[in-house]
């Protein structure tokens, strides 16, 4: 194949994701335009109304943002320090070895199991562990659907940065044996900086993923349209409110839905631009 | 030479630091997993696979019976299969390629806008997706079907093979492209045949996560492939799929049971497609 | 990489293939619905029944009553399912629609009080304890209709649907009825505020909270509750009578005054013996049926399919899983109003 129908193989590929999420956009801003209108953008972002009686109906998005990105984050918190050794685990320590692919596997398996499951899991096993243990009064909440969300997303920060981790070349980490650097250093200051940016944007993924789920966390929160203020309350997310009261919306609130969809985008879309500063300013 | 006291303590406890939480991230995998299996094995028999989803009748009769329920999930199974292959031969040709475009260009303005969408793409709901494939899909075909949502499917799924595929060829050493490049064999080649086997562990994982992903998903099927009773081959019709039905059985009191083999069945797939996919990816390592 | 892209090419052939396989040979008409959740465990059954006997297949999608109408809307479904009829602005935005009533349930309350099997309520207690007005089970209130049961001293935990459905609508609509402090505060809709209590996602979600909290009441559909066998409290009726919700109580409800078109909710019904939160569920078609280029192939599909659900089979089948048949009249009106379906103008058999 010449090398100049390659580029242009390659150019369409990236113009056909432009047209994808252009036209998500799109549609999404067209569906949004009537709450916009009703509510004013500003508004409708920072209004924790949601009202649902005919003649008095106002929506708002605050309730969701806030229950969205309380979840997601601790989600990520309380990942980090499981998929991270696991990731070291098998990309590192037990490299190539039975146990690391039994691990994998097993976490693997994890990201097969349907969000429903996790949510009836999460349900009839941890709910009544988290009231047995004194946690919350109703089990219920922030704090219940962030554990069952961050085991959720195991799997992709783990899976990937394992892979990022095997990759890096064996020659830099005999380099570093070699100058006398414990298995430890040569993680620290070989694996990482290297794997480093990968290891990243596995977490991004994983955070996405987080964002945008639904089923199990919205059979976990509590559904109260109220803003949390402890880890104990309850609360409510973006894509839990879409899925749950979608099927049965029509005008004003179907548009406010749909705008809440859009402010996901834009919310992600935010949260990656600043993950990105991050890494852009370690690395000065 | 001796390796102070500190830097031995840091190693050693490195070490069993990151295998007691590989331990503890085990537990509650493992203990969901037991709780699937011991739930779902009793549903499981040749039937399981072949015939189509019970009646909310058969299932009192079999509880009264204190036997199984009959039935299986045959159209769920065969929906699920059409539309995981659409999706993948959309998203993964799709993926890989924008992946080696990002990979190959990284300083490029393009290119950076491409990835900050992809990452986007990847945060949206899924019902979202469903939302706008209605759109974009159904309504104009008049109908629901497999199509719609193996489309739907693909745009989950593309994100995540787009985003593994480019940070994994990012790893891979320049060396292997430039020995490649210096043999003068076309870009192409290069790409095809020295790069892309180097990073199929990689990208595999990529893929193989998004499938996993795609196969658990309800929400955006409701919306595109409606669902069926019957086994249903004709892309252009509605489908069902084992997620879809699983959400069916929740929402049924005497079908509670199919919930946890449904499941169980997914488990399995999964389970298949990461030996195949590890089988597969030890041949081609370099 | 060469196998690769051999599997590749063979797939998407094979999946191409697969796709025109059914296009040539006999033509078999697919329906497909979509709507409520809430009958869509008797729809399967019924469709089920129906394929064997006409070889019709019929996929039905319980992706909401409101999502049922806008697929309906939106020219890409046979017929929709509901548990709300279109109000007049709704039917306003669309082609003339036809409501089919097609089965009854009702939405009962469920209570985990362990050892009390037994419980009378009233329309407005209840709605004082979702309001958070009466908050112990030994309130005198509940006391003075339940002589001889001893309720224990627990604060009452209400339960109610997170996600928008059509059992809310008919809880709220019957709320609305008989307690002007409900149609102020909290009104009637698929998904309303509640001040108190805990919201659980679908029919499961509030059946399996209840069972894990004791002191709990919530409401639910019935077919759900008589098929788990939950504990269900007695309503009291406009007759001052404490019904048992029943298949026989709940298609009492029916035999009142329903208008020709059978658009009417029938909560808190005058009918002897009627449980008072019952409800029709109904399935909406085109007038007309020539739309989104349909043949008349399909239209009298459509037509066979409604009139089946309304025949002696498909009701004898609805006491069989929990749900109620309709009452003689109510069907003699479906039936009239399913002879109005035409083709092209012309009145379908």
């Amino acid at each position: 194949m010449s090398d100049k129908l390659f580029k242009i193989i390659l150019s369409s590929s990236a113009v056909i994701i432009l047209l994808i999420s252009g036209g998500m956009v799109y549609s999404l801003t067209s569906g949004s335009i009537p709450a916009f209108k009703e509510f004013g953008f500003f508004n409708f972002i920072f209004s924790p109304e949601w009202n649902a009686t005919p003649g008095n109906e106002e929506y708002g998005a605050l309730t969701f943002i806030v229950g969205t990105i309380m979840t997601s984050l601790l989600a990520l918190l309380f990942c980090i320090p499981f998929s991270l050794p696991v990731a070291i685990f098998i990309g590192e320590y037990f490299k190539g070895k039975r146990i690391a692919s039994v691990l994998g596997t097993i976490v693997d398996l994890l990201a097969g199991i349907p969000s429903i499951v996790y949510g009836l899991w999460g349900f009839y096993v941890l709910r009544p562990l988290i009231v047995s243990l004194g946690l919350s009064e109703q089990g219920f909440g922030v704090l219940t659907a962030s554990l069952v969300l961050a085991i959720m997303i195991i799997p992709y920060a783990a899976s990937l940065s394992s892979e990022f981790i095997r990759l890096v070349p064996g020659e830099l980490k005999e380099g570093a044996y070699s100058l006398g650097a414990t298995r430890a250093e040569v993680i620290q200051s070989i694996i990482f900086p290297l794997a480093g940016p990968g290891i990243f944007s596995a977490y991004m993924l994983a955070l996405g993923r987080a964002f945008g789920e639904t089923m199990a966390v919205t059979m976990l929160i509590g559904n109260a349209n109220i803003i949390p203020t402890s880890l104990t309350d309850t609360g409510n997310t973006m894509a839990s409110i879409i899925a749950n009261q979608f099927g049965e919306a029509g005008g004003l609130k179907l548009s406010s839905l749909i705008a809440i969809g859009l402010l996901l985008f834009i919310i992600t879309a935010i949260i990656n631009y600043i993950g990105k500063l991050i890494i852009k300013r370690r690395n000065q | 030479m001796k390796i102070s006291r500190y830097r031995n303590i840091k190693n050693k406890a490195l070490y069993i630091g990151v295998i007691i939480l590989s331990g503890l991230t085990a537990v509650p995998l493992i203990a969901i997993l037991v709780k699937v299996i011991l739930k779902g094995w009793r549903q499981i028999n040749f039937d399981f696979f072949t015939q189509t989803t019970p009646t909310t009748l058969d299932a009192i009769y079999a509880i009264n019976a204190g036997e199984i329920i009959p039935g299986g999930i045959a159209n769920g199974i065969i929906g699920m299969l059409l539309m995981v292959l659409m999706a993948c031969v959309i998203a993964i040709p799709i993926g890989i390629i924008c992946g080696i475009y990002l990979a190959e260009n990284t300083k490029s303005h393009l290119a950076s806008i491409v990835r900050f969408l992809t990452d986007l793409l990847q945060g949206i709901p899924s019902i979202v997706v469903g939302i706008i494939i209605y759109i974009w899909v159904v309504i104009p075909m008049k109908s629901y079907s497999a199509i719609a949502g193996g489309v739907a499917l693909s745009i989950i799924m593309l994100p995540l093979i787009v985003r593994s595929t480019e940070e994994t060829l990012k790893m891979l050493p320049t060396t292997l492209k430039e020995a490649g490049l210096s043999l003068g064999a076309s870009y192409s080649s290069v790409v095809f045949r020295v790069i892309l086997p180097s990073a199929f562990g990689g990208i595999f994982t990529g893929i193989l996560l998004a499938v996993s992903r795609v196969i658990g998903e309800t929400a955006p099927l409701m919306l595109t492939a409606l669902g069926s009773s019957a086994v249903q081959w004709d892309v252009t019709k509605p489908a069902s799929s084992v997620s879809l039905l699983i959400w069916e059985f929740y929402n049924d009191p005497n079908l509670q049971n199919m919930i946890w083999s449904a499941s169980l069945f997914l488990l399995m797939f999964i389970l298949i497609l990461n030996i195949f996919a590890k089988r597969i990816s030890n041949k081609w390592r370099i | 990489m060469k196998t690769m892209k051999k599997l590749m090419i063979i797939l998407s052939i094979v999946a191409v293939v697969l796709s025109s396989c059914n296009s040539s040979g006999k033509k078999k008409i697919d329906l497909s619905g979509a709507g409520a959740t809430f009958p869509q465990p008797y729809y399967n059954l019924a469709f089920k029944s129906f394929q064997q006997k006409s070889g019709t297949a019929i996929s039905y999608g319980a992706i909401g009553s409101g999502g049922g109408i806008r697929s309906l809307k939106d020219g890409i479904v046979d017929f929709a399912g509901s548990d709300a009829y279109l109000s007049d602005d709704e039917a306003a935005e669309m082609k003339a629609v036809i409501h089919i009533p097609s089965c009854l349930g009702a939405v009962v309350l469920s209570y985990n009080l362990p050892g009390i099997d037994k419980l009378n309520l009233t329309g407005p207690i209840v709605a004082a304890i979702f309001m958070g007005k009466i908050t112990k089970w030994n309130d005198p209130q509940i006391m003075a209709i339940n002589e001889g049961i001893s309720l224990p001293d627990k604060s009452i935990t209400a339960v109610y649907r997170s996600d928008g459905s059509g059992t809310t609508y008919v809880f709220s609509d019957y709320m609305t009825k008989i307690s002007p402090e409900w149609k102020e505060q909290i009104g009637t809709g698929k998904s309303l505020n509640f001040p108190i209590g805990i919201a659980s996602k679908g029919n499961p979600g509030v059946a399996g909270t209840i069972s894990q909290t004791e002191g709990s009441i919530g409401y639910i559909g019935s077919e759900y509750a008589f098929a788990l066998k939950t504990t269900i409290a007695n309503l009291q009726n406009p007759a001052g009578e404490f019904i048992t919700p029943s298949a026989a109580s709940i298609s009492a409800a029916a035999q009142g005054d329903i208008p020709e078109d059978t658009r009417t909710m029938i909560t808190n019904s005058t009918a002897p013996g009627a449980y008072p939160i019952s409800c029709f569920t109904w399935l909406l078609v085109y007038q007309e049926q020539n739309y989104s280029k349909r043949t008349i192939e399909q239209a009298q599909a459509t037509v066979d399919l409604m009139k089946y659900m309304i025949g002696d089979e498909a009701q004898s089948l609805t006491t069989q899983i929990h749900y109620a048949p309709l009452p003689q009249g109510v069907k003699e009106k479906a039936a009239k109003a399913i002879a109005k379906i035409t083709y092209n103008g012309n009145p379908l058999k």
